[in-house]
């Protein structure tokens, strides 16, 4: 095969976005580990949010263990993968911010899913870029808790003309 | 911000009045102090909504400055995190291209 060798980022054992340097991109969804539509929705969307920061940004996925660190925080926050159903199913019980946690110790987990690296260099990564990434809600304008607030954010972004030639 | 005759509010007055209601929401009560350890504040959609009406029925200045401000204001609230990455200009040339075996079939 012509090229670089292929690096698979794998998610927890469900999903994986799989980048071929130089070539190309897909996402690859693992029917042996999803098991209902809701968790292939979560999948879907963390794999799209990681193939969307890829287009939007120069991501250096390979070298850069705070880029990968920051798309792992972005795709843990906006999926649903930290929803506090998702959560409780874990039995990990928690309500005041307890999303953040979550988020953090996903992102955590996803790194090291696909990098040879200690705990510690991996929680220091997302701990560098949390504030940033946490904040950073693109391409929704919000986090996207069930479909009204789906609905809500793409009913901005097709407003987006009027939005930003009147303000 | 466009000026003269041509401006209208940045959003619909509905789309303010649907965001103050989700924002009172109970459920909305629930992520937001789930994200955020806090409750959420609802006060400027509600003034918004307030301008966005009074605009529409006495095209009021001070209501078309006072959209505009608070607007601006989510877009810096917005965009005030430090980027971890450098923004792209166009995506990737190649990103949609077919895998090597898939071109070779």
């Amino acid at each position: 095969m012509a090229g670089a060798p292929d690096e698979r980022r794998r998610g927890p054992a469900a999903g994986e976005q799989l980048q071929q340097q130089h070539v190309s991109c897909q996402i690859v969804l693992c029917q042996n580990n999803i098991h209902n539509q809701a968790h292939m929705n979560r999948v879907v969307t963390h794999e799209l949010i990681h193939a969307f920061d890829h287009c939007r940004a120069h991501v250096d996925w390979f070298t850069n263990i705070r880029h990968l660190a920051c798309s792992e925080v972005r795709a843990a926050n906006l999926s649903g993968d930290c929803s506090l159903v998702n959560e409780i199913f874990r039995l990990h019980f928690g309500l005041k911010q307890h999303h953040q946690t979550c988020v953090r110790d996903r992102a955590t987990l996803s790194i090291l899913a696909v990098r040879n690296i200690s705990k510690e260099v991996a929680k220091k990564a997302v701990d560098e870029v949390f504030e940033s990434c946490f904040n950073d809600h693109e391409p929704f304008g919000r986090i996207p808790h069930n479909k009204t607030y789906a609905r809500y954010a793409h009913r901005d972004f097709e407003n987006r003309d009027r939005y930003y030639s009147n303000i | 911000m466009a000026d003269g005759s041509g401006w209208q509010p940045p959003r619909p007055c509905e789309a303010y009045r649907a965001e103050w209601k989700l924002c009172r929401s109970a459920r909305h009560f629930l992520h937001h102090y789930y994200v955020h350890g806090e409750r959420p504040a609802c006060e400027q959609w509600q003034r918004d909504l307030a301008s966005c009406r009074d605009w529409e029925e006495r095209r009021n200045a001070e209501a078309q400055q006072s959209l505009c401000e608070s607007e601006r204001a989510r877009v810096r609230a917005a965009r005030k995190h430090i980027l971890v990455w450098a923004p792209r200009q166009s995506p990737p040339p190649d990103w949609h291209l077919p895998l090597p075996q898939e071109k070779d079939e």
